[in-house]
């Protein structure tokens, strides 16, 4: 049988930083208000993985507490952002970040 | 603050010991939010100006067991120091407390005149004022991260509130894109850090990051969670390259929105990280001190190098709140030699600023309501007929440069001070220099809109009277009264020597 | 073989019986049945319906706000379930607790009702 490593709780900690990185850079690349909001919940996802790893780690139950507040303010802030997202949209149907010029920087 | 309950599952449930007391204002604050809601839920709707008065009444009725808190003198600890109620606390409360009630006060006619939902308005004002307050209080990541959170998602929609107009939307989107984008850093880095120290206690967080091991060597990874924990809230006091949020979000947000990301959104921002700096990363100085300077320096060159650029008052205010957030970082940049004077410096300088900027935009709405324009050139001759209004703007405009004898004066001095004590450091003396240098800047461009009030002429030549409603010209009085104080009296930088911290 | 490979091994032979059995089942089918492709069968099934226009076809948001309004109700009774587990131990206090909790969750609820976000329209 070929020989597989045992997963160990570093596995989950790079993967983690591997999905935040790619939420990360999601963010500052796509141009799509929606799909830019999809990668900052990527992100947060990858925070609650790293929490919960740690957690196991050093068995402490409160890496899990934290996890159940990312997850309520995550859903928070999607209820807010879509409120917000489909306010742009309604007046200009097919915007991207791109299109957000009336007031520059 | 609920860690705690939930953290008891494993073992028995010990029940939690609540003081009512230390917990009052945040009580009578959640009770106010509740009547705001219930008010405009079952008041009919043309009866407008209800709810603005159960706001201020609920907001300064929380200011009552702030100040018994205050003549108490105890200091108090909850949740095994998750929640404390300290000196700091109190006096940023007692800040947070004003700063909204002058931003009712500057709301009441902007939201009744305009087509918005006001009800609505006051819930959310109250509740990110209540996140605020939770703030000072927090010494746990946990209570801290749902303190930032109850502040920011009430002011992504308060961004967002001319839902009619396109610069609201975009003013929105773009507030909340960035802000979000910080909050998920932000938690990356507190993972990070409660992984290296296996609690979300401040005080246990600072001795693991000071020593330094926990999980074999972790160094490098204690310097990126006390960066990224850094940097989010980098973004919400608007530090450069971080600020590219902010003056379209100023702009395009109803002004009384406004001044309220712009002073209490921006001094919740500097007491969390202060209270990260002083307390948490307190071992670590030697990643927080280069990383301040670099923003410090970087922000308040770039914020006025852009002010000076600016046509629209509102802009310029933002672009200005920028610089003025780079002279807030500065002292932080010295914490490893004078962490007593940097804390007490940046209290002071936020009192003061919040006493300024606030009247600034308080006589910016004003005179709005007359020209219905943001546009500096339409300030022109307001000496002519509003000699009043002229004044007292020239006092704020002059504070916030910096010029004896008021407040903002002192506010530069006490960073100077900070920078320059106990003795000189290299860093510290080049970081005044260069607080130096723009403070002669900015100076131009708020002489620029005083140059343009007291003596160009009247753009269009109506020079009717400007009408002043009973709530701005409380808001303006109450702004300019403290700004003038806070210059000629001691009472900003005793207030903030008073600030300490609850010894861990 | 480690038990952690043996319990891979039983999802793998789960696996690959399920991928015969509905190749199996697919290849009797095409032996047995006739064969005469038409156009009409080569449309996209949509419940007998013919479909229109393109599949990003915008659709009415009518429902949204009762999508958000789940989400949020939905991800608040996380908080329910730890102390449910536990409701004896934490005693007076703890259903006290909850109760302001869940209050404070029915107020959104009376907010959303008296908006006229609940009807169905």
């Amino acid at each position: 049988m070929i020989a597989i490593a045992q997963v160990t709780p570093v596995w989950y900690l790079v993967l983690a930083s591997v999905v935040f990185a790619i939420g990360a850079v999601g963010l500052l690349v796509r141009r799509n208000p929606l799909v830019m909001f999809m990668c900052v919940e990527l992100m947060l996802n990858a925070v609650t993985l790293t929490f919960v790893t740690f957690s196991r780690m050093l068995n402490d139950v409160n890496g899990q507490t934290v996890v159940v507040f990312v997850l309520v303010v995550a859903a928070a802030e999607v209820v807010v952002g879509l409120g917000i997202i489909v306010a742009l949209l309604r007046k200009q149907p097919s915007a991207t970040a791109d299109d957000l010029t009336v007031l520059k920087g | 603050m609920f860690a705690f309950l939930l953290q008891s599952v494993a073992s028995t449930f010990d029940r939690p010991a609540i003081d009512l007391h230390a917990l009052a204002p945040e009580f009578v604050l959640t009770g106010a939010l509740v009547v705001v809601l219930l008010v405009d839920l079952f008041t009919p709707k043309g009866s407008r100006g209800i709810v603005p008065s159960v706001a201020g009444i609920g907001i300064l009725a929380a200011m009552v067991p702030v100040l018994t808190l205050a003549l108490d003198g105890a200091d108090r600890s909850m949740f095994g120091g998750a929640y404390v109620v300290d000196n700091f606390s109190l006096v940023l409360q007692a800040m947070f407390l004003l700063a909204a009630y002058v931003v009712v006060l500057l709301s009441t006619n902007y939201v009744a005149e305009g087509d918005y939902a006001e009800g609505e308005y006051y819930f959310l004002l109250l509740c990110a004022l209540l996140g605020m307050l939770v703030m000072a209080s927090s010494r746990d990541l946990i209570t801290m991260f749902v303190a930032l959170e109850l502040l920011s998602i009430p002011a992504y929609m308060l961004a967002g509130w001319r839902k009619r107009d396109r610069r609201g939307n975009e003013a929105g989107v773009k507030y909340y894109l960035m802000g979000v984008f910080a909050s998920a850093v932000m938690l990356y880095g507190m993972s990070l850090l409660y992984g290296i120290s296996g609690s979300t206690l401040f005080s246990d967080i600072a001795l693991a990051v000071a020593r330094g091991n926990g999980l074999g060597d972790t160094t490098p990874l204690i310097t990126l969670g006390v960066v990224f924990v850094l940097i989010g809230f980098a973004f919400k006091v608007s530090a450069v390259p971080f600020h590219t949020w902010a003056p379209d979000t100023y702009e395009g947000a109803p002004t009384p929105v406004t001044a309220f990301l712009a002073v209490s959104s921006k001094a919740a921002g500097f007491v969390a990280l202060l209270q990260l700096i002083l307390i948490a990363f307190i071992g670590r100085d030697d990643v927080v001190g280069p990383l301040m300077w670099v923003l410090a320096a970087l922000t308040m060159t770039v914020g006025n190098l852009i002010a000076l650029r600016q046509t629209n008052i509102v802009r310029m205010l933002a672009y200005s709140g920028v610089a003025q957030a780079g002279f807030m970082l500065a002292p932080l940049a010295v914490v490893g030699s004078n962490s007593d004077g940097a804390r007490s410096a940046v209290v002071t300088y936020l009192l003061i600023y919040a006493a300024m900027n606030l009247g600034a935009f308080a006589v910016v709405l004003i005179v709005a309501r007359k020209t219905r324009s943001a546009e500096i050139a339409s300030w022109g001759g307001l000496f002519e007929y509003a000699p009043g209004l002229t004044v007292l703007m020239t006092v704020f405009l002059f504070s916030l440069a910096g010029i004896p004898p008021l407040g903002g004066w002192l506010a530069k001095f006490v960073v100077f001070r900070a920078l320059l004590s106990p003795d000189l450091t290299a860093g510290g003396v080049i970081l005044a220099v260069v607080v130096g240098v723009n403070s002669v800047i900015a100076l131009y461009y708020y002489a620029n809109v005083a140059r343009q009030m007291w003596m160009n002429p009247v753009p269009d030549g109506d020079r009717t009277p400007v009408r002043i409603p009973f709530s701005l010209a409380a808001a303006v009085t109450l702004s300019v009264v403290l700004t003038v104080a806070f210059g000629v009296s001691d009472l900003a930088t005793h207030l903030g020597d008073l600030a300490t911290f609850l010894p861990a | 073989m480690s038990d952690f490979l043996r319990d891979y091994l039983t999802v793998g032979i789960f696996g690959l019986t399920g991928v015969a059995l509905v190749g199996l089942l697919l290849g009797l089918g095409s032996l047995l049945r006739p064969t005469r492709p038409q156009p009409q069968k080569y449309i996209n099934y949509e419940s007998g319906v013919d479909p229109v226009g393109t599949g990003w076809g915008q659709s009415n948001v009518r429902y949204y706000i009762f999508a958000l309004l789940f989400v949020m109700f939905d991800v608040e009774a996380v908080f329910i379930f730890p102390f449910a587990t536990r409701v004896d131990a934490y005693g007076w206090f703890g259903l006290i607790e909850m109760g302001i909790f869940i209050v404070v969750l029915a107020l959104g609820l009376l907010y959303a009702w008296k908006k006229k976000v609940l009807r169905w329209v």
